[in-house]
C-alpha cells in the first residue's frame, strides 16, 4: 500500500472544504447524487479491507449492503424505530451476526472459491428476499421511512430539502467516522497481520498468526460497513427490494474499488466517486451504457489494474511502494 | 404413474442437457487456463440468437424447414470463432495475473456482451417459431415426449462423449490434461502454451455457443438470458468440481433433475435446493465431486 | 430503437422543418400566455431485461403521439420534447427520475412498468410535486398501502383486472370445470393474479378445485418439468398469467406434448406477446388477454388502424398494448393542459394540471379511456377465444369480449378480496 502521503493533506483539505459547501453550491440533483457515493463510500471502504488489505475478494458482498438496507426498511416500516442513529448500529449488530457464521465458513478458502462461496451465499439471501414475500415484500420490497436524523423528524423540510440538507451531512459525518476508523484499523497491529497474511500466509502462520481467524475478522468487519452503507443507501430511495443483493451489484462494488484503486486507502472512495457521476452521465446520454462500462472495466484491468490511484502514483514515483 | 416419472425426469435431463452444454464451456476453460469464465452464459445467449439468425436466413432463402438443424449447428459453431477474438484480444494479457482479475475480466465481458447483444438483434425476443415441432412426438412407456428434446439430449451426449475422445484419445486432449495438471512442465516440455490457450479457450466459447444454437428451436432468445444462466452453471460446476468434464457431465444431471423433481413435489423449494446444495459442496467437499484438489 | 434525448431533438427538429408551412403558422397562432420554449416531458423506459420489450413498446407509442402532437403544432403551440431516461431497479429509476425533475426541469414525467419500481416511485412523485403518469405496474400493495391518497401520481389500472376478467370468462366458455391448476412468474403479478383468478372462479364454479400452482422465477427459458407437473396433475384447465418471452415458450413446450389436446387454456396476459403465438403451436379455443388494446380490434378506431399500419411498417411488428398505455398517459396530459389552459388563460402550473387530469376522458388507441378521480385508469380490456382464422402467421381471437374496468376493476375506495367476495352472482 502507498504512505499517506501521496494524498496531501492539502489535497485532502480542499476536498473536505468542497464536500461540506456542495449542498450550497451546487445544483440540487447533483447534491442528491452525493447521497450514494458516500453510501457507497462506507461500503467500498469495508470492502477494499477485504480485498486490497486482506487479498480477498467477495462477490457476494451485496449481501450485507442487502442486509443493512432491509433493516432499515423493517425498523421503520414495523418496529416504528426512526432514529437512524439506532438504524445503523441494528444495521451493524445484524451484519455482524449474520457475517460470523458465513465469513467462518468462506475463511477457510482463498480466490476462487471464497469468490464462489460467497457469491452463493449472496444469491441464497437474494432467492430468500424474493421468494419468502409475505415476510419481505418480495420484488416489491417494503418502504423504508424518512429517518430522524440528529435527533429531529425534520418536518417541515421537503424530501429534496431533507436529502440536500440534514441528510446530506449527517451521512457525511457517518462517512467521516467510518473512514477514520478505517484508518485505525489499517494502521493498527491488526491492519499489519493482514497485510502480511495477504501477502504470506506461511510466514503468518509461521509467526504465529491464524490466518483464517483473521481473516474472520477482516470479513466481520467489512460485513458491518456493508450494512451501514447499505442502511444509508435506502432513504433517499424510500423503499429496499431484492435487487440489492443481486450477483452483479456484488460485482458492481468491485468494480468501484478497482476503478480507484485497491492498493490505495482512498482509492475505494474515489472509485465510487468517479463510477456514481460516470454512470449518471453516461446513462443519459448513450443507452448502451453497459457497453461503455464493460469496456472500462476492461481497460483497467488490463492496463491500470492499480485504478485511478494508481495511475496518479505514476506521476509520483517517490511515493510508490508497500507500506 | 410411470408416464408422470418419464415426463418428469426426461424434463430434468433435457434441462440437464442444456445445463451441461453451458457448463462444458466454462470447465474446459477453467481446467486448463484456470480462468472462471462468467461470460459463458453470455456466449451461450450469443449463439442462440445467432442460431435464431442463421436458421431466420435459412429458410427465407427457400431452405427446407426440416433441414434447420443444419444452420442452426453451422451457426451456433460459427459464432464460437469469437472466442479467438476475445482470447487474443483481451483475456491473453491477463493470465499472469491474479486471479481475481481473470475474473473482472470476464465480468467486464458479460457487460459488453449484454449490450452488444442488445444492439444487433434488439429486445424483443427471438425464437425459431414453430420449427422445433418439426421432428414430431415420440411415446416413450405412455409419455408424450418432443423428438427435438431427444435430439437435443443426445447431441449433449454426443458432445460429452466426444469431449471424452478429445480428452483421452488425442495429442491437443493429451497437451490439455498435462496443461491443466502442470503448466509449467508442460511448456519446459515444448508445449506451445499460446496455442493451447486459444484452442482451449475457443473450443470453450464453441461448446458454449453451440449450446445456445442447439437448445433456442425449444425456447426464446430474451434479454440477459445469459446473466440469468450463469447462476445455474455456476451450480453445476461447483457441485461436479471445477475444472471436471465429468463434473460437468454429473452435476448438471443433479440439478437438472433434482430441480424436476422439485417442481413436480414441492415447488417452493426449487432454485433454494439448488443454492443450499452448492452451499453444502462447498463447504463439506469444495473439490465438489469430481474435481481436483481444492484451494 | 430507444431514443436518447439528443436523437429525438433531431427528429423533431427534422420533422419540424421538413413540413411546410406547419410549425410557422403554428407559431404565430400561438395562444397568449404560453411560453415559446418546448414543454419538456420526462419518460421513464425499461431497456434491458425480460421487460425490455415492453419498455420498447412503451416508447414507441409515445414517441408515434409525439410526432403527431408536433406535427399538428405541439401542445399549445409548444413543441414537445421528450426526455428519455431509462427504467432499472428501483433505486437507480427512482435517481434518474429525480434527475428529470431536479436537473432536467421536466413539466411531468411519464412512465414506470416494473411492479417494484412503481411501488417506489409512488411516495417519491408525491414528494418532488410534479406529475407522474404511470404506464403499468399496479398493484394492491402500492394502491392501499402507499398511496391511499395521491396527488401528483396517477396509476394505471389494477395489475389484477386481466385475472378478474379471465375469471369472469373462464365459466362463460369453457363448461365442467372442475379442476385448475396455475402457473405465474414469481412476483407480485404472478401471485396476485392467481389469487384474484381463484377468488373469481370460486364464486361461480364453488366446488372447484385448485390442484397446482408453480412460480417459476422471470426469466426461466425453459418449463418441460413444469409441463410435466402440470400434466401429471390432470387439471381440466391451466391457467397462465405470463406476459413476455416465455409465454411464447410455455406454449411451444406444451404444443410439443399436447397439453392442450386435452386441457384448456386461459392465458390472461400473453397478448403482450401476441405476434410470437404462431399458428404452428397455438391451438385454438384458449382464452387469451390483450390487456388494454387489442390491435385487429374490427371496431377499432380509425386512429388505432393508422397506429398499427405505421408500427407494422415502421418495426416490422404488431403491437402489444403498452403502446395505448402510454400514449393515453401522454394524450391525456396534453387534453389536461388544454383544459387547465382554457379554464386559466395562462400556461398552467403542475396543481393545475393534476386537477383537470382527474376525470379526464380522451380518445386513446383502443378507445375512450379515463383517470377517475382516485388517479386509476379506466378502459375496456379484450379477451377471447384463439383462431387461426385470420391473414397472419399468428393467432388472432374471435369472439372479442370487451370488458370494461366498471365491472372488472374494484372501486375506489374498495379492498379488492371484499369486492369479489360481495358480488351479487
Amino acid at each position: 500500500m502507498r504512505s499517506p502521503v501521496a494524498l496531501a493533506p492539502v489535497v485532502l483539505a480542499v476536498i473536505a472544504i468542497a464536500i461540506v459547501a456542495l449542498p450550497a453550491v451546487a445544483p440540487a440533483y447533483y447534491v442528491t447524487l452525493m447521497l450514494p457515493f458516500m453510501a457507497y463510500g462506507v461500503v467500498l471502504l469495508g470492502l477494499n479491507l477485504l480485498f486490497g488489505y486482506t487479498g480477498l475478494v467477495s462477490f457476494g458482498h451485496a449481501l450485507f449492503i442487502g442486509i443493512g438496507a432491509y433493516t432499515g426498511a423493517v425498523l421503520t416500516t414495523h418496529a416504528g424505530v426512526r432514529h437512524m442513529e439506532l438504524i445503523l448500529p441494528a444495521a451493524a449488530l445484524t451484519a455482524a451476526v449474520v457475517a460470523a457464521p458465513v465469513g467462518a465458513l468462506c475463511a477457510r478458502y482463498v480466490k476462487i472459491y471464497f469468490g464462489m462461496l460467497t457469491l452463493a451465499f449472496g444469491m441464497v439471501f437474494y432467492t430468500f428476499l424474493l421468494k419468502f414475500y409475505r415476510l419481505t415484500g418480495g420484488d416489491e420490497g417494503m418502504r423504508m421511512l424518512r429517518p430522524y436524523l440528529f435527533g429531529s423528524e425534520w418536518a417541515g423540510f421537503s424530501k429534496t430539502a431533507y436529502l440536500i440538507g440534514p441528510y446530506y451531512y449527517f451521512s457525511l459525518a457517518v462517512l467521516a467516522l467510518a473512514t477514520l476508523l478505517m484508518w485505525r484499523i489499517v494502521r493498527s497491529p491488526f491492519g499489519l497481520c493482514l497485510k502480511t497474511i495477504r501477502d504470506n500466509p506461511l510466514k503468518a502462520e509461521s509467526l504465529g498468526v491464524s490466518v483464517p481467524r483473521y481473516r474472520w475478522y477482516a470479513f466481520m468487519i467489512s460485513a458491518v460497513y456493508a450494512a451501514v452503507g447499505g442502511a444509508l443507501l435506502a432513504p433517499p430511495t424510500g423503499n429496499v427490494d431484492p435487487t440489492l443483493a443481486y450477483w452483479t451489484h456484488s460485482g458492481n462494488i468491485v468494480f468501484m474499488v478497482l476503478l480507484g484503486g485497491f492498493s490505495s486507502f482512498f482509492g475505494p472512495l474515489l472509485g465510487a466517486f468517479v463510477f456514481i457521476f460516470l454512470q449518471d452521465t453516461v446513462m443519459s446520454v448513450f443507452p448502451y451504457w453497459r457497453l461503455i462500462f464493460g469496456a472500462v472495466l476492461a481497460f483497467i484491468v488490463l492496463f491500470a489494474p492499480g485504478g485511478l490511484m494508481g495511475l496518479f502514483a505514476r506521476f509520483r514515483p517517490a511515493e510508490v511502494g508497500r507500506p | 404413474m410411470t408416464a408422470n416419472l418419464v415426463n418428469v425426469l426426461l424434463g430434468g435431463v433435457f434441462h440437464a442437457a442444456i445445463l451441461f452444454l453451458v457448463a462444458a464451456g466454462l470447465q474446459v476453460v477453467f481446467g486448463v487456463q484456470r480462468i472462471f469464465n462468467l461470460a459463458c452464459g453470455s456466449f451461450y445467449a450469443l449463439g442462440a440468437y445467432t442460431g435464431v439468425s442463421a436458421v431466420g436466413f435459412f429458410t427465407s432463402h427457400g431452405g427446407p424447414p426440416a433441414l434447420f438443424i443444419v444452420p442452426l449447428v453451422l451457426g451456433g459453431l460459427a459464432v464460437g470463432l469469437v472466442g479467438i477474438v476475445v482470447e487474443r484480444g483481451l483475456l491473453r494479457f491477463v493470465y499472469d495475473r491474479d486471479e481475481t482479475f481473470q475474473l473482472l475480466l470476464t465480468f467486464a465481458l458479460v457487460l459488453m456482451l449484454e449490450d452488444l447483444i442488445r444492439m444487433t438483434w434488439g429486445t424483443a425476443p427471438v425464437s425459431t417459431g414453430g420449427l422445433y415441432l418439426s421432428y414430431g412426438q415420440a411415446r416413450i412407456l405412455g409419455a408424450t415426449v418432443p423428438v427435438y428434446n431427444l435430439i437435443v439430449i443426445a447431441a449433449s451426449l454426443a458432445i460429452a462423449l466426444g469431449i471424452g475422445w478429445l480428452l483421452t484419445r488425442t495429442a491437443f486432449g493429451r497437451i490439455i490434461r498435462a496443461s491443466a495438471d502442470n503448466r509449467d512442465m508442460a511448456e519446459a516440455l515444448g508445449v506451445d502454451m499460446r496455442r493451447v490457450y486459444v484452442r482451449v479457450f475457443t473450443l470453450g466459447t464453441m461448446l458454449g455457443t453451440l449450446g445456445g444454437a442447439l437448445v433456442i428451436p425449444a425456447t426464446a432468445a430474451m434479454s440477459e438470458m445469459g446473466i440469468e444462466l450463469i447462476v445455474e452453471a455456476f451450480a453445476v460446476v461447483v457441485i461436479g468440481g471445477l475444472g471436471s468434464m465429468r463434473g460437468a457431465f454429473v452435476g448438471a444431471l443433479v440439478v437438472g433433475v433434482l430441480r424436476s423433481v422439485a417442481i413436480s413435489v414441492y415447488p417452493e423449494l426449487e432454485m433454494l435446493l439448488i443454492y443450499l446444495i452448492v452451499i453444502a459442496v462447498l463447504l463439506w467437499r469444495p473439490r465438489g465431486l469430481f474435481g481436483a484438489a481444492a484451494a | 430503437m430507444a431514443t436518447t434525448r439528443r436523437e429525438f431533438l433531431k427528429v423533431a427538429g427534422g420533422a419540424a422543418v421538413g413540413i411546410a408551412a406547419g410549425p410557422a403558422v403554428a407559431r404565430a397562432q400561438a395562444p397568449k400566455g404560453v411560453p415559446a420554449d418546448p414543454v419538456k416531458i420526462g419518460i421513464l423506459a425499461i431497456r434491458a431485461g425480460i421487460a425490455a420489450p415492453v419498455g420498447a413498446a412503451g416508447l414507441r407509442g409515445t414517441e408515434w403521439w409525439a410526432d403527431r402532437v408536433n406535427r399538428a403544432g405541439g401542445i399549445l403551440g409548444r413543441k414537445v420534447e421528450l426526455v428519455v431516461e431509462e427504467e432499472s431497479t428501483p433505486k437507480d429509476t427512482v435517481e434518474r427520475y429525480r434527475k428529470l425533475i431536479l436537473q432536467d426541469k421536466v413539466e411531468a414525467v411519464i412512465g414506470g412498468i416494473s411492479t417494484g419500481v412503481t411501488l417506489a416511485l409512488g411516495p417519491v412523485a408525491e414528494e418532488m410535486d410534479t406529475p407522474w403518469l404511470s404506464w403499468d405496474g399496479t398493484t394492491q400493495k402500492g394502491v392501499e398501502e402507499t398511496m391511499p391518497k395521491p396527488k401528483w401520481a396517477f396509476k394505471s389500472v389494477d395489475n389484477e383486472v386481466e385475472a378478474i376478467v379471465a375469471g369472469l370468462l373462464t365459466p362463460k366458455y369453457f363448461k365442467g370445470i372442475k379442476t385448475v391448476a396455475g402457473i405465474g412468474n414469481d412476483y407480485s403479478y404472478g401471485h396476485d393474479c392467481w389469487e384474484t383468478y381463484q377468488a373469481v372462479l370460486k364464486r361461480y364454479i364453488p366446488d372447484v378445485k385448485f390442484v397446482l400452482e408453480l412460480f417459476p422465477k422471470l426469466g426461466v427459458t425453459d418449463f418441460t418439468s413444469h409441463i410435466a407437473a402440470i400434466q401429471q396433475s390432470k387439471a381440466d384447465l391451466l391457467m397462465c398469467s405470463f406476459w413476455s418471452g416465455d409465454a411464447t415458450i410455455i406454449m411451444k413446450q406444451a404444443a410439443a406434448v399436447g397439453l392442450f389436446k386435452t386441457m384448456k387454456g386461459v392465458f390472461t396476459t400473453a397478448g403482450g406477446v401476441h405476434d410470437s403465438l404462431k399458428k404452428e403451436f397455438t391451438p385454438e379455443g384458449l382464452l387469451l388477454g390483450y390487456n388494454t388494446m387489442y390491435f385487429d380490434d374490427p371496431r377499432g378506431s380509425a386512429l388505432l388502424k393508422q397506429f398499427v399500419r405505421e408500427y407494422k411498417a415502421k418495426y416490422n411488428e404488431y403491437p402489444p398494448y403498452e403502446c395505448d398505455h402510454a400514449y393515453f398517459c401522454a394524450e391525456s396530459y396534453k387534453a389536461a393542459l388544454e383544459k387547465a389552459y382554457a379554464a386559466g388563460g395562462k400556461w398552467p402550473s403542475k396543481a393545475e394540471v393534476v386537477k383537470a387530469l382527474e376525470g379526464i376522458e380522451v380518445d386513446s388507441l383502443s378507445g375512450r379511456r379515463s383517470w377517475r378521480e382516485d388517479h386509476i385508469q379506466m378502459c375496456n380490456f379484450y379477451q377471447g377465444l384463439t383462431t387461426h382464422k385470420n391473414s397472419y402467421d399468428f393467432v388472432t381471437i374471435n369472439p372479442i369480449e370487451v370488458v370494461s374496468t366498471k365491472t372488472a376493476m374494484k372501486p375506489a375506495g374498495s379492498k379488492l378480496l371484499e369486492w369479489i367476495n360481495g358480488w351479487k352472482i
